[in-house]
């Protein structure tokens, strides 16, 4: 498969961080899989949060597609090893 | 060239349509007889659910009461509505069907495949996130399209969803997200000049810029092999598609940069030794679905990239491994573009209007491979 290229199959570190008065999680940074969808990190925050409608977004900036890979909006969007995902309860950036 | 009303090879892109005959899922059918399909005409740049309100009124009153939650199949495959319709098409058919049958539902929407669409506004959305997410790979931020008025970023939209060139032209030019610019043109130019003169002055573009390309690619591995697209066997899961989002750098360097450079740095995995014949090339070149009949497309870039090849435009093709890994299909737009044209031209002129270039590849690898 073109998506399981060595390079792929790194994890990524994901930083998540709240914004506006969604509430805090206690640990920061995660692991996942880069093959993994960007909809697994969304799910994740669901779980944590309780919550069914949660904005997630990369760099303060966009909201990706759930389909994308994560290894993909690391290599783009990334920095510093790790990949920045904002979350929120209500809209924060339009 | 007067760049406000668009290229020849845009206006095509932006006018191409695909012929829609919808047909109602028959367990939402609660007629007799059953209402008939539905003809529309949905424009490649467009997105399916937009389509709703023009196909409701044929299918109202033979619906179940409810709430409608509308989604589209395509044999079976429900259809992902944030990608545009004309990737779909290039995606999904092969060979392509006109009309294109497709069946609608307004009920059980398939959550566990699909992400939620509450129409219009979830289309505007994506469309927007998208476009962020592409000034982004440009910029390396996407500042200015967060700073859009709210005025313009309704004008931007309404010119996708109306279909409106000159109008999108008009509004994105403030976005400044270079790769509409001349930058490639003077490049792609530079390299034509070349390759008719065999002269080095005529490019001196001297600090050759890196430019970072969007793109978004679909790849639809193929274990067994085939002949005729009309055999290529139905894509029946999106487990079987790899949508990858990797921009692709331009590399300047005195040379052309072209699709078969774009494709190589897009899937090294495939190009690992040299892999493609000559004898490839032509047959993934020779697409009989050649929409852009215009010079831009037609002429110039087939008659300058055989002299490219000669001169700067190098490439060098490996004939012995034709074994391996093969594209047997790679469509932009619902062409499918020789592999030598110039990278920026593709860009330029193929580009979806959230400044992504979606590719469609289909490629065999005659075992499955683990690497």
């Amino acid at each position: 498969m073109a998506s399981e290229s060595s390079n792929s199959a790194r994890k990524v570190v994901v930083h998540l961080r709240a914004t506006g008065d969604a509430p805090i999680l206690k640990q920061a940074n995660f692991q996942i899989g880069g093959t993994d969808k960007f909809a697994k990190v969304i799910d994740f925050l669901r779980r944590q949060l309780h919550r069914e409608t949660l904005f997630v977004y990369v760099n303060s900036a966009f909201s990706p597609n759930p389909d994308e890979l994560v290894i993909d909006l690391y290599n783009n969007f990334g920095f510093d090893g790790k990949l920045v995902v904002n979350y929120a309860c209500s809209m924060a950036w339009g | 060239m007067d760049n406000s009303k668009g290229t020849e090879a845009q206006k095509y892109v932006w006018e191409g349509a695909i012929p829609l005959q919808i047909h109602l899922h028959e367990s939402e059918v609660t007629t007799l007889p059953p209402p008939p399909p539905a003809l529309v005409l949905a424009p490649r740049i467009g997105y399916l659910p937009l389509l709703v309100p023009q196909i409701k009124p044929f299918f109202n009153s033979a619906l179940p009461p409810g709430v409608d939650t509308v989604w589209f199949e395509y044999k079976g495959l429900p259809l992902k509505w944030y990608i545009p319709t004309g990737v779909l098409f290039d995606l999904l058919c092969a060979e392509p069907e006109r009309p294109w049958n497709l069946t609608v539902h307004f009920r059980g929407y398939p959550a566990n495949v699909l992400t939620p669409c509450e129409g219009e506004d979830s289309v505007k959305w994506s469309f927007i996130n998208s476009l962020k997410e592409a000034a982004y790979v440009i910029n390396g931020n996407c500042k200015n399209v967060m700073n859009m008025s709210q005025s313009d970023q309704v004008e931007l939209w309404r010119s996708v969803l109306n279909v409106n060139l000159e109008a999108y032209l008009w509004v994105s030019s403030k976005l400044k997200l270079g790769i509409a610019g001349d930058e490639f043109s003077v490049k792609w130019n530079s390299c034509v000049l070349k390759s008719q003169q065999s002269a080095v002055e005529t490019d001196n573009t001297g600090s050759v810029k890196t430019g970072r390309i969007p793109v978004r690619l679909y790849v639809y591995n193929v274990n067994e092999d085939f002949d005729d697209l009309e055999d290529a066997p139905q894509i029946d899961s999106w487990d079987k598609i790899s949508y990858i989002n990797r921009p692709v750098e331009i590399h300047g360097e005195g040379k052309c940069f072209t699709l078969l450079d774009a494709v190589k740095s897009l899937l090294p995995e495939f190009f690992a030794e040299p892999s493609l014949t000559n004898e490839e090339i032509s047959e993934v070149a020779g697409g009989d679905e050649q929409r852009l009949p215009s010079e831009e497309y037609g002429s110039s870039p087939r008659t300058t990239t055989a002299d490219v090849g000669e001169t700067s435009c190098e490439h060098v093709w490996s004939s012995d491994v034709s074994d391996t890994t093969e594209i047997k299909l790679l469509r932009i737009q619902g062409i499918e573009p020789k592999l030598e044209i110039p990278f920026g031209w593709v860009v330029n002129n193929l580009m979806n209007p959230e400044h992504f270039l979606h590719i469609c590849v289909y490629v065999r690898i005659p075992e499955p491979i683990t690497i």
